[in-house]
């Protein structure tokens, strides 16, 4: 029994704020499957919690009330309905560096169904073949053109747009957003390098910056420093037309599997701080991945499914983009979370793992 | 392409504030436009306040360099019989340490309970508010947060010497935190880096009612002479993006300090003229505790800023520099 998610209400979040667009964003975004693209599905800006609570949904009066999540009891039926699984990553397939347990055969079994997969992150430290690699160590068969980390998305963004190859990208981030700049073409500055400048503030000194920056992209960065707040504050104030892309707004993300760290959020937020700009998000819960793939593998969303385990970016990517939703209770989500009244983000089905699809009936949650 | 031109805007940007904000509507016979001070609004504005409270980045120095005549002027404002005190948004220093700023630029007159900074606040509103004395306090900011802290009594952790240090994320390895941290203090930070961020933010999500606070969140400041710098605005907001919570915030344009000055000069509000170069601090907290407002622009606000039609936030009057009164107070008046 599928429950068609009413996107309507998830949609008046995302619309509820103007201020995370970029004045001319949809003209900007040339993308193939533009025809009818809400440019509100940009507005990863505007889903961050303008008060700070679970996101609400502005205009609750109006729209149907979200329906009560359900537990996963007929995998099956669930799997037949579906075309694309996109799974997230941390949380979902593995924790830290260690594989959640069943996860080899699920894949193995979904693929023998004919599915196909598709692996969504918003950790951007890594290049697609770097996950490819992890991937691999951790002894599970993806290609890397089946993921879709949000380094990648940065560069994909870029080259949707036409973004011109004589202008710079300032990167504020890891490795995996250089690599995959590198791989469309772009000219980059910064990255981890830049976390060893210091800067000494003192009278006659003046901090220079390159004018031909067209794009300052910030993503998680455990390099962060004031040098690269001020580079990339410069660059969005000063160089005229200067974009300003976040890989995702997480605010905390599990590095290691012991506990939360402070998540590319963080960085995000300072540079909105001295900006005082919201940023266009290329992660969850932004739906550009999800369009971008939609495009490229030519599916419907209607036959996607989402499994995640955080309700702000995956589920409310499943929503935004009009798939169906699955959360997994095997990374940051816990079940009093999801049942918890401040929350107003309920995945059409819940399930502990995704090894449970291997059972016919659910495992008890 | 996307026009910038407005990236510059003050005002115009929601700000997050906890404490109530809100616009007077004067009781003037007209909602007037700010008004340029002339020598006959001077001579109004003069007589009708007893205390003039000045910002200090951008009114009084820009970084290191005093700016021109702004010594005369307070002199000469004292010796017509009116207060002076400062009330500064940079938490870097303690009141101690900008009085040996302000002795250093030549203005030894200053002392140091003249001096209202947010590093001071910040200490302040743990005092006002009981906060328990062995509990701790981790500080993202500078010294003076600090040594605030540590003069009313209260147990400082972090602060610059954590710039040094670096999180280790390998797997079994744990990020510890105290759990006795009852309060996390964030101010501008030019040693910002991902174990401060880490380190606060599982504070403030862990420790059960662990305080949340920020001395201001100006966006940037002129920290150096030449050119602006982000300023805490920036460091708070890195802490709202991780801890998804917003602060409490006790530097302008919340009018917390308002109390202590008001408490200093047994005055109303109404007798007193704040003076800054930041419409959404300097201007908004005049405005909001009821004062008189003036605008100078030798700091971060230019005059088409102020002018243009997307400014809600309007002084009371404008002046290019603080010390057109010298010059304002010889002139005859019109």
């Amino acid at each position: 029994m599928l429950m068609s998610r009413s996107v309507a209400s998830a949609v008046s979040q995302v619309s509820s704020s103007t201020s995370s667009l970029l004045p001319n964003s949809k003209q900007l975004f040339s993308f193939k499957t533009l025809s009818g693209y809400r440019s509100s599905s940009f507005c990863g800006g505007s889903i961050r919690k303008v008060n700070h609570k679970p996101l609400q949904m502005t205009s609750s009066s109006m729209t149907p009330r979200a329906m009560a999540s359900k537990q996963l009891e007929n995998a099956d039926q669930l799997i037949d309905s579906i075309e694309t699984f996109i799974f997230d990553c941390d949380g979902v397939i593995w924790k830290g560096d260690k594989l959640i347990e069943g996860v080899p055969e699920t894949l193995d079994m979904l693929r023998a169904k004919g599915k196909r997969l598709v692996f969504v992150t918003n950790n951007s430290t890594k290049s697609r073949k770097q996950y490819g690699k992890k991937f691999e160590t951790l002894g599970l068969n993806v290609n890397e053109e089946e993921i879709f980390a949000s380094s990648f998305a940065a560069a994909a963004y870029l080259q949707s747009i036409n973004f011109p190859k004589d202008k710079k990208v300032y990167v504020i981030g890891e490795e995996g957003i250089l690599k995959e700049l590198e791989l469309a073409g772009f000219q980059y500055l910064g990255g981890p390098d830049d976390g060893k400048k210091q800067i000494e503030l003192k009278p006659g000194f003046l901090m220079e910056h390159e004018h031909d920056v067209g794009a300052v992209v910030v993503g998680f960065d455990r390099y962060f420093n004031y040098y690269k707040i001020q580079y990339g504050t410069l660059c969005i104030r000063e160089n005229p037309g200067c974009l300003f892309i976040a890989t995702n707004r997480d605010a905390v993300t599990h590095l290691t599997d012991a506990q939360e760290w402070a998540g590319g959020g963080s960085m995000v937020g300072a540079l909105v701080g001295s900006t005082q700009r919201e940023p266009l998000v290329v992660g969850k819960p932004s739906t550009f991945m999800m369009d971008y793939l939609a495009d490229k593998f030519g599916i419907q969303k209607s036959q996607i499914c989402m499994v995640g385990d955080r309700l702000d970016t995956d589920i409310l990517f499943g929503q935004n983009g009009g798939c169906k939703t699955l959360l997994v209770l095997s990374g940051v989500t816990s079940i009093s979370m999801l049942e918890s009244p401040d929350n107003k983000i309920q995945p059409d089905f819940y399930t502990s793992k995704i090894s449970d699809f291997l059972s016919p009936k659910a495992a008890t949650v | 392409m996307i026009d910038l031109s407005n990236s510059r805007i003050l005002g115009k940007k929601k700000k997050k504030k906890t404490t109530t904000t809100y616009h007077f509507t004067r009781l003037s016979p007209t909602l007037m436009a700010p008004q340029l001070l002339s020598s006959r609004t001077f001579k109004s504005l003069f007589d009708s306040v007893d205390t003039f409270l000045f910002d200090c980045d951008g009114v009084i120095w820009k970084g290191e360099t005093l700016i021109d005549g702004v010594s005369q002027t307070l002199d000469l404002i004292r010796s017509k019989g009116k207060n002076v005190v400062f009330v500064t948004n940079n938490s870097v220093k303690s009141r101690r340490q900008y009085a040996e700023k302000f002795r250093s630029l030549g203005l030894s007159s200053v002392t140091q309970d003249e001096i209202f900074s947010s590093s001071f606040a910040a200490a302040m509103y743990l005092k006002v508010n009981n906060f328990p004395k062995d509990k701790k306090v981790y500080v993202i900011g500078g010294e003076g947060v600090l040594e605030e802290l540590q003069i009313a009594g209260f147990t400082g952790l972090g602060g610059p010497e954590d710039g040094e240090k670096k999180a280790q994320w390998k797997s079994n390895c744990l990020f510890e935190h105290d759990k006795s941290v009852g309060a996390v203090v964030v101010g501008l930070d030019p040693n910002i880096n991902y174990y401060k961020l880490q380190y606060g933010t599982l504070c403030v999500r862990e420790n059960p009612g662990c305080l949340f606070i920020a001395t201001n969140r100006d966006a940037v400041g002129h920290m150096t002479d030449l050119q602006e710098w982000p300023g805490a605005g920036c460091m708070v907001a890195a802490m709202c993006g991780s801890t998804e919570r917003e602060p409490i915030v006790v530097g302008k344009p919340s009018t917390f300090m308002m109390d202590f000055l008001l408490q200093k000069f047994g005055t109303d509000s109404s007798r007193m003229c704040m003076v800054g170069d930041r419409l959404d601090t300097d201007i908004l907290f005049g405005q909001n505790a009821g004062c008189k407002t003036l605008l100078v622009l030798t700091g971060v606000t230019s005059e088409s800023d102020l002018l243009e039609k997307g400014n809600k936030i309007e002084p009371d009057y404008y002046t290019r520099t603080v010390s057109d009164i010298t010059k304002l107070m010889d002139s005859p008046s019109k």
